[in-house]
């Protein structure tokens, strides 16, 4: 999920406002990943030489990596090797935001640098489950807002379930305590235990279209009961998932109520409910989370 | 081997579900009828009228869950095949689904061929 939480840590950092990551991530779909981005993240160009090969690149009909061979920053072998890499989905991100001259070259490798370094990341192909839990908890850090143990096991499958069912393109937005959400087209699932879990998936009709099409790999034109039952399903699936594992690696056991559908009203929130945004190139999903501690047996 | 006298009861709250359910199930034969219930009351009432040859049923549902309606299937008859297709496959709940009857479980998401294996398991090669 490195990739997920880079834009998060940009925010962060102050380094875009949601606005801008809003725009970069409905880009992303036409964004391609250029190999001088790829090669400052190997560590084998500079920001500057990758500006100064673009910069030949508008008066010399070659392509990039020819010019940065003729220029000596990379060999033959090495613009080989990058064309074939697998592109880290948060390279496209940055991509995308330089591309809408939201940051320069230069930044994006500072900020890339700094964001392996905060989340340690060696090996982006060898994210554990620590790793990623490690990730959540930091994430709610930079909001200021203190996450429990089962939350942040809970947050990890649903942010895994994404990437596995809608897809990785998302970004979350900050989380926020709230006790209240207006809300649009909104299904709703609760799970009962030794804790009590209550998870709600709020998003426009239009983006509901979007993400249903997604999941159910179907093309959905407009917004019916196919549409509504794949949100359902999602909720579904990933709240029976998190219960399994509940089950397997804690003995807890939870017992989950069907879903249910709320629409253009506002929700009241207990005590304490999280509210993520989470943005898709597709348009923005609220995910509303509210997990009550140990109940009393 | 004919299937146009097996019958099959699809038992899910999500239209989607039935839908994919039902789309594998017609292309394994489309001599096959399939019958929809969106509860377990609904599929309770179902297999009363029709008895079908293989109930596929979920677990989370309104009105009735799926344990309920296997036990109270397995009441009016012994012999049901009922498949369990749900996401909630805790150690408890599958213990919970053969207690009260049912043969089989898959798990969700579930993939076309999981789906292939228990209708040949259940009602031979097409």
């Amino acid at each position: 999920m490195y990739a997920q939480f880079f834009g998060a840590y940009l925010l962060s950092q102050g380094a875009i406002t949601p606005e801008q990551l809003t725009d970069a991530i409905k880009a992303l779909s036409d964004a391609r990943i250029k190999l001088g981005t790829l090669a400052i993240h190997h560590g084998l160009m500079t920001a500057s030489e990758v500006e100064e090969v673009c910069f030949l690149q508008t008066r010399e009909d070659k392509k990039f990596g020819e010019i940065a061979v003729d220029r000596g920053y990379l060999t033959v072998a090495q613009v080989e090797e990058l064309l074939e890499t697998q592109t880290p989905d948060f390279l496209l991100l940055g991509q995308s935001l330089v591309d809408l001259n939201i940051l320069d070259n230069a930044s994006l490798e500072d900020l890339l640098i700094d964001y392996q370094n905060t989340t340690e990341i060696c090996n982006m192909e060898d994210e554990t489950d620590q790793d990623s839990d490690e990730l959540i908890e930091r994430f709610f850090k930079y909001a200021n807002y203190p996450i429990t143990k089962p939350a942040a096991t809970y947050l990890r499958l649903l942010f895994n379930n994404l990437i596995r069912f809608i897809g990785p393109d998302y970004t979350p937005l900050s989380p926020v305590i709230s006790d209240e959400v207006a809300i649009d087209f909104c299904v709703t699932q609760e799970m009962s235990g030794s804790s009590n879990f209550v998870a709600s998936i709020d998003m426009s009709q239009d983006s509901a279209i979007d993400f249903a099409s997604r999941y159910a790999k179907m093309d959905f034109v407009d917004f019916d009961e196919y549409v509504q039952a794949s949100m359902e399903d999602f909720l579904n699936l990933h709240n029976g998932l998190f219960a399994v594992n509940m089950s397997n690696e804690y003995s807890v056991e939870l017992d989950l109520a069907p879903p249910y559908v709320e629409q253009g009203s506002v929700l009241r929130l207990p005590p304490v409910s999280y509210v993520i945004p989470v943005i898709f190139p597709f348009g923005t999903i609220n995910l509303i989370i509210t997990i009550m501690e140990e109940n009393e047996e | 081997m004919s299937l146009s006298n097996v019958s099959i009861l699809v038992c899910d709250d999500s239209i989607l579900a039935r839908k994919q359910l039902k789309d594998v199930i017609s292309s394994f034969s489309q001599e096959i009828t399939i019958k929809e219930a969106a509860n377990g009351q609904e599929a309770v009432d179902l297999y009363k009228q029709i008895n079908p040859d293989l109930i596929f049923l979920d677990i989370v549902m309104p009105v009735k869950d799926g344990i309920s309606a296997v036990q109270e299937i397995i009441d009016y008859d012994s012999d049901a095949e009922i498949i369990i297709v749900s996401s909630t496959g805790t150690q408890t709940q599958l213990k919970n689904a053969i207690e009260a009857g049912a043969r089989d479980f898959i798990q969700k998401p579930f993939s076309d061929a999981q789906v292939n294996k228990v209708l040949k398991n259940h009602l031979g090669e097409e």
